[in-house]
């Protein structure tokens, strides 16, 4: 319980004007974009390593659950107070304090929005590459909690990948530093790639090193159209084979090309079965040759239409139907439940028959969108949370879809988190050794259990 | 009370947030509330019971300048604007208007307006003016800085039918409060670049304020006969459209009279048919072959999206094309050109402090571009950027303005 005294050694810390206890706030950092909502206590604003060290000192003292937050664009409640206590928001804390271009990295804030940083980045030839679809709205610090994936992740890989070091602090208040700004460092155990997408539930991170790549020159988009699953999945696994490896692999299934047909009108065919969009990046005169032999290999595989852009505007209109999916699909009812799994990719053709079997067998509506490239499938449940007898639905056909990923070897989540979401089914993926494992790593960062609680390790069976 | 189909809208939103980076408001505060998510959630919480209208909500609900930016960028395709006018009109039920809009709102709607503004604007304001406190500000406007009235309304000053030999055609035209009282050259520039393309113009005389601000405060009662008053006058068969170049009236014209009417439980159907004719000034002349009229004009020019005209109705290319048609003139895109100016009516009185930095933004986007005119068809936005311009090289225009000095250059 967060009584009078304790709000005021927080005010001591961040004035009266960076904590919000009214009831509207309150109810307004109650949710994020998962379905559940928590109501927290309090909600705090730092804007410094300092102010996070000393709010976590008065917490650890006095018991205080606290659970960091960035924009709340979250799809599993990882950001929510889901036992009380205090939301540390991150939005406040929002500089990008140094763009190293000699040595290609950059050193932000958590509360930076992803999407703002690449623009930053992109202005002097340099590229972020994490890009998941909440990148205009998500920060830098959600994401490297989080563990973001995204569209470019068969290429460029996710968050992770970019990570050279973080300063965090820890329940007790200590700060650590992790990693360094060498492209090379194997001193002592990575913690930096252990805080990376433990949810919130080890240390707090307050200052991000990325590291930055050159600029891609040049890219070209491809969109091919099917008539049946079977032939856009061969498509990705013989661009795979060849050993092509395109920025972006995208799947749209029948159900959200009508989406989208219905919304935006963009010329799909409605009797398409599935529609792929590719992006090759790089130098121009390799661009070109992917593009020829991605082309040939689309033909090859039986697709009716291929379409490859010629110039950046044709790119962006191609792309505008892999934009506007999620909106076209979510728009069809009032909740739009996103699936995560993510299965092998030879599976991948598989997996998507699956989940339009169990969509039809449990009377679900579901669109499927794929990161095709490396395995990670989007079902769109598309359902009503107020009609209690379709969410009983809605929930076994998840169970089966996460059976079907269990069977071929595949994951919980690829990209969104377990949070509260997902922590059910975590025994099906990990031993009790790796749980307790993680239990014991996660008490040595937090003996006190107050970063975080309720979240995926204890909601687990 | 908020209607059956909106009360759903608030479930439609899948709180997913990518409202929250583009809207100007939530940039400067970075809290959630601030955020259009933020606020369609408190709302929802007040439908379902969990929340009882507070001063802070409303508060909250009016820190919000309705630019649209939210609506029209929603995946869910939410009309979130829709839904905090309709949550407005029922906490000013409760709370009513506060003083200074209720005086204001008066005015507007009253018979008043006109002795007021003979008053003020002949007897004593522009006589005063030098008298003004010189560091004295409206919201972040200094006060030397707000227009002077016309010396007489503009309407007094023109016939009601202002014919031409052999019309290629006839529009009526809605000059708003702005043009009549404000800034009487917009009126004549109009009229001018009209009657040189051969077209007739009707000026109904007893035109009223189009009502939108009030609306838009949360008071349609007081608005409603203002309202029915225009869609009688304008809803006529003798003319092809009725024009507009005031961004809001077109905005309350065009989108908002039929809705809110509907809302309102009244008769909607004059207000659809006139809805119909509705064109923005800069459409309606892109339908004319203005090209060969125009003679060079020196000068950089670039133009600013006012929230009413691109979001409220759809007009993004034409205001540019009319500018691009005058020879010599470079055009040239600002940054930002389509984000709010920070203006959004009162919402720069009431909280200058947000205004101040999103304005800033604008004025900093302007001055990047080198142009020595910025170019927009809203009273308001010309009122927040003139009004916090540094520079006094840089002359704030309606695009009118610009097209009438190249016809007679």
């Amino acid at each position: 319980m967060l009584t009078e005294k304790i709000l005021q050694e927080f005010e001591t810390i961040l004035g009266k004007e960076r904590i919000l206890t009214s009831k509207e706030d309150l109810l307004s950092y109650a949710y994020d974009a998962y379905v559940e909502e928590y109501l927290p206590e309090a909600v705090l604003f730092p804007k410094t390593s300092v102010e996070v060290s000393r709010i976590m000192k008065v917490a650890s003292t006095h018991r205080v659950f606290v659970t960091p937050r960035g924009a709340g664009s979250g799809l599993a409640a990882c950001g929510l107070a889901k036992q009380g206590g205090v939301v540390l928001c991150f939005t406040m804390m929002n500089r990008v304090l140094e763009i190293n271009k000699p040595n290609r990295y950059a050193v932000v804030e958590p509360g930076v929005v992803v999407s703002e940083f690449q623009k930053e980045v992109e202005k002097i030839g340099l590229f972020y590459p994490p890009d998941p679809g909440s990148a205009t709205v998500a920060t830098m610090g959600g994401t490297v909690l989080m563990n973001a994936g995204g569209m470019r992740g068969i290429k460029y890989g996710v968050t992770r990948d970019y990570l050279m070091g973080l300063e965090a602090v820890l329940p007790s208040g200590e700060v650590i530093q992790t990693g360094s700004l060498t492209a090379k460092d194997v001193t002592g155990y990575d913690l930096t790639r252990l805080i990376c997408g433990s949810e919130g539930t080890l240390a707090v991170v307050t200052r991000i090193t990325v590291r930055l790549l050159p600029k891609p020159k040049a890219r070209r988009t491809l969109q091919a159209i099917y008539n049946t699953i079977d032939q856009a999945g061969n498509t990705v696994a013989r661009i795979v084979e060849e050993g092509i490896i395109p920025a972006t692999l995208e799947l749209m299934d029948k159900m959200i090309i009508k989406a989208l047909e219905d919304y935006a009108h963009l010329g799909l065919p409605l009797d398409a079965e599935a529609v792929l969009l590719i992006e090759v990046d790089g130098d121009q005169a390799s661009v070109e040759k992917q593009a020829g032999i991605i082309a040939e290999f689309c033909r090859g595989q039986g697709a009716r239409d291929v379409r490859v852009s010629q110039s950046e505007k044709e790119s962006d209109q191609l792309w505008m139907a892999r934009r506007g999916a999620f909106g076209a699909v979510a728009r069809m009812r009032p909740t739009c439940v996103i699936e995560d799994v993510t299965v092998p990719v030879s599976f991948l053709t598989r997996a998507i028959k699956e989940v339009i079997t169990i969509a039809q067998r449990n009377q679900v509506q579901i669109a499927v969108l794929a990161h095709a490239g490396d395995g990670n499938l989007h079902p769109l449940v598309l359902c009503d949370l107020r009609d209690k007898e379709e969410m009983k639905r809605v929930e076994k056909a998840m169970d089966e879809i996460v059976d079907f990923a269990m069977s071929v070897g595949g994951v919980l989540s690829g990209e969104h988190g377990i949070g509260i979401a997902k922590a059910k089914y975590l025994p099906r993926q990990l031993s009790p050794q790796t749980m307790n494992l993680m239990r014991n790593l996660k008490n040595t960062f937090d003996p006190l259990g107050i970063l975080n609680p309720g979240s995926f390790l204890e909601c687990a069976p | 009370m908020i209607s059956q189909n909106l009360r759903e809208e608030v479930h439609n939103c899948i709180k997913c947030g990518i409202c929250l980076t583009p809207c100007p408001v939530y940039k400067q505060r970075l809290v959630e509330v601030a955020s259009p998510r933020g606020k369609v959630q408190l709302i929802r919480n007040v439908m379902e019971g969990n929340l009882e209208l507070s001063e802070n909500f409303v508060r909250i609900l009016f820190t919000c300048l309705l630019c649209e930016t939210c609506t029209v960028n929603c995946p869910s395709g939410l009309k979130v604007d829709q839904l905090m006018k309709a949550m407005r009109v029922e906490v000013i039920e409760k709370f009513g208007l506060p003083g200074k809009k209720k005086f204001l709102f008066e005015l507007l709607t009253g018979k008043r307006l006109l002795p007021f503004y003979l008053f003020w604007g002949r007897v004593l304001r522009n006589n005063l003016l030098p008298l003004l406190p010189v560091k004295g500000k409206v919201g972040t406007i200094p006060l030397k800085k707000f227009p002077r009235l016309n010396r007489q309304p503009f309407l007094k000053k023109i016939p009601e039918v202002i014919t031409v030999p052999e019309p290629k055609g006839r529009v009526l035209y809605f000059t708003g409060c702005a043009t009549n009282y404000l800034d009487g050259e917009i009126g004549r520039a109009t009229i001018e670049i009209l009657v040189r393309l051969g077209v007739e113009v009707v000026v109904p005389k007893d035109q009223m304020c189009c009502g939108l601000p009030i609306f838009l405060a949360g008071a349609p009662q007081m608005a409603l006969p203002n309202i029915l008053k225009n869609v009688a006058l304008c809803n006529r068969q003798d003319v092809d459209a009725v024009v507009v170049e005031c961004a809001t009236c077109g905005a309350a014209l065009k989108k908002e009279y039929p809705h809110i009417l509907r809302e309102m439980g009244q008769n909607a159907e004059g207000a659809e048919a006139l809805s119909r004719k509705v064109l923005d000034i800069s459409q309606y002349l892109m339908k004319f072959d203005l090209g060969k009229m125009l003679r060079p004009l020196q000068g950089k020019v670039t133009y600013h999206d006012p929230c009413h005209l691109l979001r409220s109705q759809g007009v993004k290319d034409e205001p540019r094309a009319l500018l691009r048609q005058i020879p010599e003139l470079n055009f040239v895109e600002m940054g930002g050109a389509d984000v709010c100016c920070g203006g959004g009516g009162t919402f720069q009185w009431e909280h200058p402090e947000i205004s101040e930095n999103i304005t800033a933004q604008k004025i900093g986007n302007i001055e990047e571009t080198g142009a020595n005119y910025v170019a927009t068809g809203c009273p308001g936005c010309r009122l927040q950027i003139f009004g916090n311009l540094k520079k006094d090289e840089i002359e704030v225009i309606h695009p009118v303005q610009l097209i009438a000095r190249s016809l007679s250059g």
